[in-house]
């Protein structure tokens, strides 16, 4: 007796087990072929491309889940946080949702509220606490519609106690082997469904390598069906599982589905169209990488790579405009990048930036070679074509109406000139950006440099270049502003140091007169890229202690001004991160734009670092013999 | 034993198109019946916008390209034919109560039945819009095809033998209409003929 007794207690146990694990499996099962960043996919592709038998190589060992219903599946970590989550009892139903997000086509947020009309637009985690979509940031950004294309209930029904009872002695048919056999056949089945059924194929767009959509999946477990309103329920197909019965009760599985999606479907295709999806860049960082594999590496010359770069900037500039510049890593600011990323990669032509389109890539491959990219592209236009004088005027209007819409950032980046703008983008540029803009200033600051230092007022603006070198941290901002940046560039730093002539043409000289000193390769005079990078670093360091005087009454300056409030305000801060709080804030703010390796923020603080030595030590003297800087100092 | 028969939508396929609808059929069909433990494939058809699952077995897919080729030349020789191939799952069993043999006997439990008619094609006459439209359908009904395994390897599953340890799949066997088909008994053509309905007899 006990032990017939036991048995059916273990029974009762076991068949709970198998509840539970079903439950587990076609979770993990529908998530594994809807679940996008998991990349499942790609899994199999390598494995088919390889070998049959290589499927297994990433789990060869079997694991005790891929015993249950003998289906091996590929990790889902999606599915694993989704089912601690959701599980609390067998008897709650799982639904699992399939939500397509699109984005925006375009960054116009105009654009985006026809769009929620005609898709349901779920603010999901209002409605569903409790929910874990894929990728919750993407959730929670705005302009994103989102519908649900699927839904999946699996959910055991059990029966009334007795019947249970009974049942169980009943029928041999629901024997603990049946029902884990026709459980095995139901997954099987689930299985292959969930590859049928419409929504797999923007799975597999997803995943497909080189393809950037404007779409993705997300999914939501919870353990309670939001009904669907009558007209929305007229969408779906249902395809009901046949119900395995258990002693009991049974197991169920269902699903409702879009029979079309091809409105989704279109859009990934038109390959000119800009548009761009934002997340699916992700960082900043992650976007150059993205576009070196695709983009040709050929294209050129170092030199020729900076200036790519700015294209790809200023692309996003052109086409989007994006209103706000966040600094934070989140979707929106990102989609600059994004947008610039996808443009090219689709087509260049629509952009039209003028100068290198197809060089771009290159630098975003090769990280490594800052140098080459800081030198030239910047200086080469700006340097010949637009005399620093009227260029100012120019780009300083510019800069001011911009500033005003947009955070500061930008108009300090514009200010900064490209140099700076460079910085933002990417951390690797900092570091470059400490000695190669140094390098690329000097070409057209040496040209200045023979006229400055007659014309120290003139010229001044070519120090000033140098001085925004330090602000790079705050560049990220810049991302927009790099097209201006990248047409400005010149006459945006030489505009600032125009205006700041006015108010103090001597320090000029005196500066010129104390960097040489400290720099041998003499900002000026000496060709020396490093040298004279040193040099230009060292000239606007001196210039940078009295901004910081100036920060405090940084908001006279910028509504007095001219473009040197603009340009004094931004470096001033960037200065003041760097020289003083430094290291860490400027570490922090190129993390954020950036993600920069840790390497570059390295370098970045010890260019910093020396250039904050330099300050002090000349800066003593020349503040002592004259305070360019600071406005009541004669 | 009952022998459950399920027969397949019928499709009009074009010849270089036989290879990938009958792989992605017989596999598809294959998958759910292999209940040991599988490491399942997922294979992208190049003809069309479908996924179907392999159960991953390295000798199932021999044999499945094997048939297939066969039932092309047969194709090949029979032009303009309807054509049928049959994938037959069985048990084995020793026939122990006869003293003299120990004949192998194979009692069948389920019948899959694809059949195909070529489409009499002239690529000269077609344009690339009729050609897109004909692909377009022939998925249509693939994927057809697919959901009625589906639906059939739910509803039917009593007749599923017992899953016997370290046995991935079941045996099986691919007759071709050349072949005389000793597992075909009269029997099953009699249920064959017995009703239209489509999907299965019993």
């Amino acid at each position: 007796m006990a032990s017939s007794h036991s048995n059916v207690h273990s029974e009762a146990a076991k068949m709970e087990q198998i509840i539970t694990e079903f439950h587990t499996k076609s979770l993990h099962i529908i998530l594994e072929s809807r679940s996008p960043y998991v990349s499942s996919r790609n899994f199999s592709g390598e494995q088919i491309l390889s070998s049959p038998s290589s499927s297994s190589s990433s789990s060869s060992s079997v694991r005790p889940r891929d015993k249950w219903f003998n289906l091996a599946l590929r990790e889902c970590p999606a599915a694993l946080e989704n089912l601690d989550l959701w599980r609390q009892s067998n008897l709650e139903p799982m639904v699992i949702d399939v939500i397509l997000v699109q984005r925006p086509v375009n960054w116009d947020t105009v654009n985006f509220s026809p769009r929620r009309e005609l898709v349901r637009n779920l603010s999901s985690k209002e409605r569903y606490p409790f929910c874990w979509g894929s990728d919750q940031e993407e959730i929670g950004c705005e302009g994103k519609s989102e519908k649900i294309v699927e839904r999946w209930v699996v959910k055991y029904e059990s029966r009334k106690v007795r019947d249970c009872s009974s049942g169980s002695r009943r029928s041999s048919n629901n024997t603990l082997s049946n029902v884990y056999k026709k459980s095995i056949l139901l997954l099987r089945s689930l299985y292959a469904t969930v590859r049928i059924l419409p929504a797999y194929k923007i799975f597999r767009d997803l995943n497909s390598s080189g393809q950037i959509c404007t779409f993705s999946l997300a999914h939501r477990v919870s353990s309670f069906v939001e009904p669907f309103t009558r007209k929305e329920e007229a969408e779906f197909q249902r395809f009901g599982f046949t119900p395995v019965d258990t002693s009991c009760g049974r197991l169920c599985i269902s699903v409702l589905f879009r029979s079309s999606l091809s409105d989704v479907n279109s859009e990934p295709s038109t390959p000119i169209s800009p548009q761009v999806i934002p997340d699916y860049v992700g960082s900043p960082m992650a976007d150059p990488l993205k576009r070196l594999p695709s983009l040709p590496i050929s294209h050129g010359s170092p030199s020729s790579l900076p200036f790519s770069r700015r294209h790809s900037w200023s692309y996003d500039l052109y086409k989007a405009s994006p209103p706000s510049v966040s600094f934070s890593p989140s979707p929106t600011y990102s989609e600059p990048h994004v947008s610039i990323s996808n443009p090219r990669s689709r087509c260049y032509p629509p952009m039209s930036l003028p100068p290198h389109p197809p060089e771009t890539s290159l630098v975003h491959k090769k990280d490594t070679s800052f140098d080459e990219y800081c030198p030239s592209p910047n200086f080469t236009p700006s340097t010949s074509p637009s005399p620093p004088i009227y260029i100012p005027g120019g780009h300083l209007s510019k800069g001011l109406l911009r500033s005003e819409s947009a955070p500061f950032s930008i108009p300090a980046a514009k200010l900064l000139s490209s140099k700076q703008n460079m910085f933002p983008s990417s951390p690797i540029k900092i570091a470059r950006s400490g000695t190669s803009k140094i390098e690329k200033s000097m070409g057209p600051n040496e040209k200045l440099l023979s006229l400055g230092k007659d014309d120290s007022r003139r010229y001044s603006g070519v120090k000033l270049s140098a001085n925004s070198s330090p602000q790079i941290s705050f560049s990220r901002s810049s991302s927009r502003s790099f097209q201006d940046d990248f047409d400005d560039e010149f006459p945006c730093p030489f505009d600032v140091e125009d205006i700041v002539p006015n108010s103090r043409p001597e320090s000029f000289d005196q500066k010129g007169l104390v960097s040489d000193p400290h720099d041998p390769g003499g900002f000026f005079p000496i060709r020396k890229s490093q040298d004279a990078a040193v040099g230009a670093l060292v000239c606007m360091l001196k210039k940078a202690p009295p901004l910081r005087q100036d920060l405090s009454s940084t908001t006279n300056l910028s509504e007095v001004s001219r473009p040197e409030s603009w340009s004094n305000n931004t470096l001033e801060p960037s200065r003041m991160s760097s020289g003083e709080n430094a290291p860490s804030q400027s570490v922090l703010t190129s993390g954020l734009l950036a993600s920069k390796t840790t390497a570059d923020a390295l370098e970045e603080l010890r260019s910093y670092k020396e250039m904050k030595n330099l300050l002090v030590s000349q800066g003593a003297r020349s503040h002592a013999s004259a305070n360019y800087p600071s406005p009541a100092e004669p | 034993m009952n022998c459950e028969v399920c027969q397949l939508k019928e499709l009009e396929v074009e010849h270089f198109e036989i290879r990938e609808v009958l792989r992605c059929i017989l596999h598809t069909i294959v998958f759910h019946r292999a209940l040991g433990l599988v490491r399942p494939k997922d294979i992208d058809l190049e003809l069309f916008e479908i996924t179907y699952v392999q159960c991953g077995d390295v000798e199932v897919e021999k044999k499945i390209d094997e048939k297939i080729e066969q039932f092309i030349s047969w194709v090949e020789k029979h032009p303009n034919k309807k054509s049928q191939i049959c994938l037959s799952f069985y048990e084995v069993k020793n026939k122990q109560q006869s003293w003299f043999t120990n004949k192998i006997e194979r009692l069948y439990w389920e019948q899959c039945k694809s059949h195909h008619s070529k489409v009499v094609f002239d690529p000269g006459e077609s344009t690339s819009e009729e050609r897109s439209i004909r692909r377009a359908a022939l998925e249509a009904s693939l994927r057809d095809v697919l959901f009625q395994i589906i639906k059939f390897v739910n509803e039917k599953k009593d007749h599923v033998p017992p899953i016997s340890e370290g046995v991935v799949y079941f045996p099986y066997e691919i007759t071709l209409p050349s072949s005389s088909d000793s597992a075909f008994g009269m029997d099953m053509i009699k249920r064959m003929l017995q009703t239209g309905h489509p999907t299965m007899l019993n």
